[in-house]
């Protein structure tokens, strides 16, 4: 076990170092950069002089070897850098920026998974044919809506018409409704489209029927038989998903004017600003590489033959 | 008699300002840096209008300078000395003295720049050479050369003053609100990064523009500016009652509002219009002809019909029509399509088979970076590729926050033209966009660009010198003119329209009131009942 944990922290650094190396790169080999970005602004008049002048102060005309090491040295030592276009340093942008992502992700994934557990349970208890197609298609409606859309046809509805809610300084957690609304729903589906599928999958094995044989009812079948095999393969996708997650995030925050990590991204993709965009590739891996980690230590639990030796042994 | 009488009192006290109340601005961007030079990026303008004083104040409607935090000046004879005198008992909000030395500093800065802090010149400041403090509230400034423009440019939102203790921090953490100390009506309270600013009455505010109605404390009690980046939900949120005043209205959004009797403010930006700009330097438009085909080929009343309102004006000048200087040259800027492709027969563009015109083997194909700033500025550039491909041009309108848009627009080989606009109210803004040292969106050598190779034309240089350097006012129209009309017969500029800043208000949203380039000044505003 020690083992194992060891090498799946090596793995883990790994991986953090060549997100960071490889985002190094890419940054570099755009056109341009932050201080170009930033200075060359005509509403500042810089002279060409005064631009080097600048550059030279930031450190941006030393080999690329060298701004490389500093940066990896920072890091190191926990220190993530300035953002140039915001004049603040990185961690604080993070502070600020980072809390909201999360509350909003986090709560839209837990609403994303009641909504796909709903859908898919619905479909194989209900009794109407009707309805099971209608619950079963759901998905592929959720995930073919834009997100943007949905987030302005929300607040068009709850807000403007009915005025139910504000979108202009509302209370903390009322202002949370419609971004979480905007989000579960289009992560939801997949999930919801795995479960309905590997439900079926796992309705037409052996032992399914042995429980119904046993004489135990279509809905205990379904939660106690049924529901925990079929959930393996939702599991392994809701780690995927967190992709989609922070690229709906990006959408939702900005149609809601909500200032996450999303808007942090775009704001620093727009103006290269490498040190926060290095901050949140290393983030982004983090909590990939954690997301995983967690992933992999549940299936043994839910699933005890993961945890067996299989095979002969030596 | 009497009745009359009444009806009076009962009018003013109808029209007499509600004090108190917090106004809900909403932005579509947030602030960059709060520098006072940097205040010619809208939102930047918007809050340093709100925080900061200016020497002087340009009266909106006449452009005439007049007295604020200077009480009175004066003015040698070739504009090379100014010496002002400072109003008595003003003070930033931290307690310290707005006196003859806070505005030396804040000038010495604004006109030389701090290098040790990044600090950068300000381009309204021509010619500045050094302060000197001549008692606690006498100030005078001494330029190298004659600075004509410098009284107008002590008026603008980019010379905002700000405390001994603003002037010491470094470029980058004046990114941040709070940092920021002006001795205007609103202080900075509270700032959440990139989402949301407010600002604060100040109450002891005792020295607004003595030629305003309104004097002493500003009626609100403070500001809300929310950044909504979403069109819809900005206008959405207005009509709805949430907000009370809103920035960045697009043209085809206007009809939504004004059909709920919501006032719509169209401030006009009096600089240089919005259009494109041609780089002598790129071969593809070396040749006088091919420019003046392009002007003659754009249909800018068809593009304001089509895309705009009544509040963007079509361009009759380089300059807008609201602007010192300005003079009429619509008789030039005809749209004539047949001309266009004559000019461009005669300068050897041949027009292909795949309707393009070619020359020694090159098609006449022109790459275009969008500027996200101006109104709808893709659309404009896209419809301004359909008039130019009726004679046989091509444009590639490239999306303007690529991350290549900064860089290529520095190179004329890439960019044989680009996006051109600024505002300012003194005839300086024309040299402020074209010359070498300033924007030099013409791209000269010597200028902004490593890249240019050989284009360089001394007498554009020397109208716009002249501009920024006559001392008579009459002659320095005079040489504004002589300026419009040269860029415009070397066909440098395409002017397009005259651009505002469109903003809404809720109907009880009383006394909104805008500086000479479109930002809104909130000192005098109050909110109704209702």
């Amino acid at each position: 076990m020690l083992h194992y944990v060891a090498s799946r922290f090596g793995q883990a650094l790994f991986v953090l170092w060549a997100a960071f190396t490889v985002s190094f790169i890419l940054l570099q080999a755009m056109p341009g950069d932050a201080i170009m970005i930033k200075f060359q602004n005509p509403d500042l008049g810089l002279s060409p002089e005064q631009i080097a002048a600048i550059r030279a102060s930031y450190g941006a005309d030393s080999p690329l070897w060298q701004q490389y090491l500093h940066a990896i040295g920072n890091i190191m030592t926990g220190n993530l850098g300035y953002s140039i276009q915001d004049g603040v340093p990185v961690s604080e942008q993070l502070a600020t920026n980072l809390p909201v992502t999360l509350r909003l992700t986090a709560l839209s994934f837990l609403l994303a998974v009641i909504f796909a557990l709903a859908i898919a349970f619905a479909a194989h208890l209900t009794e109407w044919a009707w309805l099971r197609s209608t619950l079963a298609a759901l998905p592929a409606l959720f995930t073919s809506i834009p997100s943007f859309w949905l987030g302005i046809i929300l607040i068009q509805i709850v807000s403007f018409r009915l005025k139910l809610i504000p979108v202009i300084n509302p209370g903390e957690w009322q202002g949370l409704i419609l971004p979480v609304l905007t989000v579960a729903v289009p992560i939801s589906a997949p999930l919801a489209q795995i479960l309905l599928r590997s439900i079926d999958d796992v309705k037409a094995q052996p032992f399914v029927a042995v429980a119904r044989a046993k004489g135990a009812s279509h809905s205990r079948v379904l939660w106690r038989h049924i529901a925990r095999n079929a959930i393996l393969p939702a599991l392994t996708i809701a780690g995927i998903l967190l992709g989609r997650l922070l690229v709906t995030a990006i959408v939702t925050e900005t149609v809601f004017g909500l200032d996450g990590l999303g808007t942090l991204t775009a704001k620093a993709v727009l103006n290269e600003d490498t040190s926060v965009l290095q901050a949140i590739v290393l983030l982004s891996a983090l909590a990939f590489v954690l997301i995983n980690l967690l992933v992999d230590v549940i299936f043994p639990l839910l699933d005890p033959r993961l945890g067996r030796k299989i095979g002969a042994t030596p | 008699m009497g009745a009359l009488a009444l009806a009076a009192t009962v009018a003013r006290a109808e029209d007499a300002p509600v004090k108190g109340g917090t106004l809900i601005y909403l932005e579509q961007q947030p602030h960059t840096n709060l520098y006072p030079p940097a205040g010619g990026f809208y939102p930047n303008g918007g809050v340093l209008n709100q925080i900061t004083d200016k020497l002087t104040y340009q009266d909106p409607k006449t452009l005439k300078i007049e007295p604020w935090i200077a009480e009175s000046w004066t003015v040698n004879a070739d504009d090379t000395e100014y010496t002002f005198k400072i109003r008595d008992g003003v003070t930033f909000s931290d307690g310290t003295p707005l006196d003859a030395n806070a505005v030396a500093k804040n000038y010495d800065t604004f006109g030389l720049g701090n290098p040790a802090l990044k600090l950068p010149v300000s381009e309204v400041i021509n010619n500045y050479d050094h302060s000197e403090v001549i008692d606690s509230r006498t100030v005078k400034f001494t330029f190298k050369r004659p600075s004509p423009g410098f009284l107008q440019g002590t008026s603008v939102i980019g010379s905002g003053l700000v405390s001994l203790a603003t002037l010491a921090r470094p470029f980058d953490e004046l990114g941040k609100a709070t940092n920021i100390v002006g001795s205007g009506p609103f202080v900075v309270s509270n700032e959440t990064l990139g989402k949301e600013l407010d600002l604060k009455a100040r109450k002891d505010y005792a020295w607004g523009p003595k030629t305003l109605a309104h004097q002493g404390p500003a009626y609100l009690d403070g500001i809300k500016y929310i950044i909504t980046p979403e069109d819809s939900v900005r206008i959405g949120s207005l009509l709805a009652g949430q907000a009370d005043f809103m920035r960045q209205l697009q043209a085809y959004d206007e009809k939504q509002v004004s059909a709920q009797d919501f006032p719509i403010y169209a401030a006009p930006t009096r600089g240089v219009n919005d259009g494109v700009a041609f780089r002598p330097d790129n071969a593809l438009v070396a040749d006088l002809r091919v420019r003046q085909a392009l002007l003659h080929a754009t249909d800018a009343k068809e593009i304001v019909a089509t895309l705009f309102s009544a509040n963007y004006p079509q361009a009759t000048s380089v300059i807008s029509s609201k602007a010192a200087g300005y003079v009429d040259l619509s008789a030039k800027l005809a749209y004539d399509p047949d001309a266009a492709k004559k000019l461009l027969d005669d300068a050897g563009w041949a027009l292909g088979p795949d309707g393009l015109r070619h020359k020694d083997g090159e098609t006449l194909s022109l790459r275009l970076y969008e500027s996200p700033p101006q109104p709808q500025n893709k659309a404009v550039l896209q419809l301004l590729g359909q008039q130019w491909a009726k004679v046989g041009v091509k444009v590639n309108v490239l999306p303007g926050n690529a991350a290549s848009a900064v860089t290529d627009n520095l190179d004329p080989q890439k960019t044989p033209a680009v996006v051109v606009e600024v505002g300012r109210a003194d005839p300086d803004v024309i040299k402020s966009q074209f010359y070498p040292k300033n924007r030099d969106v013409l791209l000269q050598k010597d200028g902004q660009s490593a890249k240019v190779q050989n284009f360089i034309d001394p007498t554009l240089n020397g109208h716009l010198e002249a501009v920024a350097a006559e001392t008579d006012s009459a002659k320095r129209l005079a040489d504004a003119g002589t300026a419009q009309n040269y860029l415009i017969d070397q066909a440098y500029v395409v002017p397009i329209f005259e651009e505002p800043q469109v903003f809404a208000g809720a109907p009880y949203t009383k006394g909104i009131a805008f500086e000479a380039v479109g930002r809104p000044s909130f000192y005098s505003v109050w909110l109704d009942k209702h």
